[in-house]
C-alpha cells in the first residue's frame, strides 16, 4: 500500500510538471515554437537552447513543449473518445445480454486481435492523414478495449443486491447503468485511460514518425522526432533528447495509472501492459 | 469412433480462427472500399484516357458488384493467390512478396521474444526472491522505465550508443538468416532489443507477481519440508506454477510487438512485412495493405491458439 501511495505521488507529480510545461510552453521559452534562427542552426544544448536548435535554427525545447500539447490533445481526445463509445457499447451490451452481447463481443474480440499500431496504421491509409485522422484511428484503437472491459465489469456488478434493488424499484436501465454501475467502474476505467493516454502518444509518435500521421509543419512530437531522424548524424541530441523528455512524461503517466490501479484495486495489478 | 477431447478442442479452435480470420477479411476488404480515392486513378493517374481506366476496372475485377470481389478475393487467397500489387514493385503477386517478407519478421520478433524472456526471467526471479530489497525496487524502477520509452526512439539510441562504438552491431541494413546466420543474429540484435525491452518489462513484472503468488503456497512448504533443495523447489514448485500467468502475458504482449516491429524494421531497414505495409501506406497500394493487415491478423490469432495449447499443457486442471 505504502509502494502504491509512493508511486502515486511520484506519478502525479511528473503528470503535473509534465501539464504545467506543456500548458504553459509559450511562457516559460522566450523563443516561439516556429522561430527560425539561420545564424544557430543544430547547434548543441547550452545555456540559451537547453535542447539545442534544430536544422533551421528552431529551439528544440519550445518545439517539444508545443509539441507536447498537441500530441497530448490527439492522445487524449483519441482515448477519451474511444473510452466513452466503448464504455457505452460495453455496458450496453452486457445489460441487454443474448445476441447483441454476443455480436458486440465478438466484434471487438476481431478488433483487438489486430494489433494496435497495425490497425491505427490501417486506419490512416483509410481515413486519410493529418491531425483529426489520428484522434479517430486512436479512437477506435481504443474503443473495443474499453468495450470489453466495460462489458466484463459490468457482468460483474449486474446481480449485485444494490443493482437488483434498484432494479426492483423500477429504475429504467439507463439510469441503473449510469448511477448505479458507472460509479462502481469509473476507477478501472480511469486507470486503462491513464495508461491509454501514454500509448496513445506512443501511437502518434510512431505514426507521424513514419510519415503517416500528423503532417509538418504541425510540430507534433512524432513529427519532431522525425524531424531529429533526418539529422541524427550531425545533431544526435534533438532525437535522443526529445525522446527521453517524451519517456518521463510517458512514465509520469505510467505511474499514475498503476498508482491509482493499486489504490482502486489490489487484485487487479497484475493486468498489465496496452 | 469419438475424438478425444482434446482434439475435439483444438477442431473447435481451429474453426473459430478461421471464422475470425474471414470476419477480419471482410472488415478490411469493407474498410478498404470505403477508403477516398480511386484505385485505378491512384496507379494511371488522375488524367488516364477512360478506356484505360476501364481496363485496369476489368483486370482487377473493380467493376464487379462488391460481393463478388469479395468472393474472388477470398477464392483466391484459399488458392494462395492474393492479387498483384498496384504500386509496390511493380504489378508483383502479393502473395510472393509476403511469403518473402514474412520470414524476416519471423526472425526478428522471435528474436526479440527470445531477449525478452531471456531479460525478464532473470529479472522478475531476482524481484521476488529480493522482495522488498534495494534489487527489486531496482528492477521494478527499470520495468516501469522500459514500458514508457517508444521502441523506435530507444532503436535510434542504442545505434547511437552501441552502434557507433561498438562496430560489430551494423546500424542499418539487415542480413538475412539464409545468407549468414552469425550475420543475422548481429544485424538483428538491436532492433530485436529496441521491441524487447519494452515487452521484457511487462513480463518480468508478471513474472514477479506471479512468483509471489506461489511462493508461499502450501505446496510449496510441503517440498521444503520433504528436504527438497532450494533451486528444485523453485524450478519444479514455483516457477512452473508461475509459468501459465507468464505465458499467457507473453501471448498477449505479441500483438504489442508486431506493433512495434513496424516501425522498427522502418528504423533499420529490416526489409520485413511491417516495412513493406508502410512502403504500401504510402504507395496506397490497396491490396498489399489488405494482405499485409490480415497477415498480421493471421499471426495474433495463430498465437493465441498456441499460447492456450501452452497453457492447457502447463495446467493440468485446464487438461480435464
Amino acid at each position: 500500500m505504502r509502494r502504491g501511495r509512493a508511486t502515486l505521488r511520484l506519478g502525479l507529480g511528473i503528470t503535473g510538471v509534465v501539464l504545467f510545461g506543456v500548458l504553459a510552453g509559450p511562457f516559460l521559452t522566450p523563443f516561439g515554437p516556429e522561430e527560425m534562427d539561420f545564424l544557430n542552426v543544430l547547434t548543441p544544448p547550452d545555456a540559451m537552447h537547453w535542447l539545442g536548435t534544430d536544422s533551421f535554427g528552431r529551439d528544440v525545447l519550445s518545439r517539444v513543449l508545443s509539441g507536447g500539447r498537441i500530441s497530448l490533445f490527439i492522445s487524449a481526445c483519441g482515448v477519451a473518445a474511444g473510452a466513452v463509445l466503448g464504455t457505452t457499447i460495453g455496458m450496453g451490451a452486457a445489460w441487454r445480454g443474448g445476441a447483441a452481447e454476443a455480436g458486440v463481443m465478438a466484434g471487438s474480440d476481431l478488433l483487438f486481435a489486430f494489433p494496435s499500431f497495425v490497425l491505427a496504421l490501417f486506419l490512416m491509409v483509410v481515413l486519410g492523414f493529418g491531425v483529426q485522422n489520428v484522434i479517430v484511428a486512436i479512437a477506435l484503437t481504443y474503443l473495443p478495449i474499453f468495450a470489453r472491459l466495460s462489458r466484463n465489469l459490468t457482468r460483474t456488478l449486474m446481480h449485485e443486491p444494490f443493482v437488483q434493488a434498484a432494479r426492483l424499484m423500477g429504475q429504467p436501465p439507463r439510469r441503473i447503468l449510469l448511477s448505479e454501475i458507472l460509479p462502481n467502474i469509473l476507477s478501472t476505467l480511469m486507470v486503462q485511460a491513464s495508461i491509454g493516454i501514454a500509448f496513445g502518444i506512443v501511437i502518434e509518435a510512431g505514426l507521424s514518425f513514419l510519415g503517416l500521421g500528423v503532417q509538418p509543419p504541425t510540430p507534433s512530437l512524432g513529427v519532431i522526432l522525425s524531424d531529429g531522424r533526418e539529422y541524427f548524424q550531425r545533431a544526435p541530441w534533438v532525437l535522443t533528447l526529445t525522446g527521453a523528455l517524451v519517456s518521463v512524461a510517458l512514465l509520469g503517466l505510467n505511474l499514475l495509472g498503476d498508482g491509482l490501479r493499486d489504490l482502486a484495486d489490489p487484485r487487479l495489478r497484475r493486468a498489465a501492459g496496452p | 469412433m469419438r475424438l478425444p477431447p482434446v482434439l475435439l478442442g483444438l477442431l473447435r479452435r481451429t474453426g473459430i480462427l478461421a471464422l475470425t480470420l474471414l470476419a477480419g477479411a471482410l472488415l478490411v476488404f469493407l474498410a478498404m472500399k470505403a477508403a477516398p480515392g480511386d484505385p485505378a486513378l491512384s496507379v494511371l493517374g488522375e488524367n488516364a484516357r477512360p478506356e484505360l481506366v476501364q481496363a485496369f476496372r476489368r483486370d482487377y475485377g473493380l467493376d464487379l458488384p462488391l460481393w463478388r470481389q469479395f468472393l474472388r478475393w477470398i477464392g483466391g487467397a484459399l488458392h494462395g493467390d492474393l492479387g498483384r500489387t498496384l504500386t509496390i514493385a511493380g504489378g508483383v503477386p502479393v502473395g510472393e512478396l509476403i511469403a518473402t517478407r514474412l520470414p524476416v519478421t519471423a526472425f526478428v520478433g522471435l528474436y526479440a521474444l527470445l531477449l525478452a524472456v531471456i531479460l525478464s526471467l532473470i529479472l522478475g526471479t531476482v524481484a521476488a526472491l529480493q522482495r522488498g530489497r534495494a534489487l527489486d525496487t531496482l528492477t521494478t524502477s527499470l520495468a516501469v522505465l522500459g514500458v514508457s520509452m517508444p521502441d523506435f526512439w530507444l532503436g535510434y539510441v542504442l545505434v547511437f550508443f552501441l552502434a557507433l562504438n561498438l562496430p560489430i552491431f551494423p546500424s542499418y541494413g539487415f542480413v538475412s538468416p539464409a545468407q549468414s546466420i552469425p550475420g543475422a543474429l548481429l544485424s538483428g540484435f538491436l532492433p530485436a532489443l529496441a521491441i524487447a525491452a519494452p515487452m521484457a518489462a511487462v513480463f518480468s513484472r508478471v513474472l514477479r507477481a506471479a512468483l509471489l503468488e506461489v511462493l508461499h503456497r502450501p505446496h510449496v512448504q510441503a517440498a521444503r519440508s520433504l528436504g527438497h533443495g532450494e533451486a528444485f523447489i523453485f524450478l519444479h514448485a514455483v516457477l512452473r506454477n508461475a509459468l501459465i500467468p507468464y505465458v499467457t502475458v507473453i501471448g498477449l504482449q505479441v500483438r504489442y510487438l508486431l506493433g512495434g516491429v513496424v516501425v522498427i524494421e522502418r528504423v533499420f531497414g529490416i526489409p520485413g512485412i511491417g516495412s513493406l505495409m508502410v512502403d504500401a501506406a504510402f504507395g496506397r497500394d490497396y491490396p498489399l495493405i489488405q494482405a499485409c493487415a490480415l497477415t498480421f491478423l493471421a499471426v495474433v490469432l495463430a498465437t493465441n491458439l498456441l499460447v492456450d495449447l501452452v497453457c492447457t499443457r502447463l495446467d493440468p486442471k485446464a487438461r480435464a
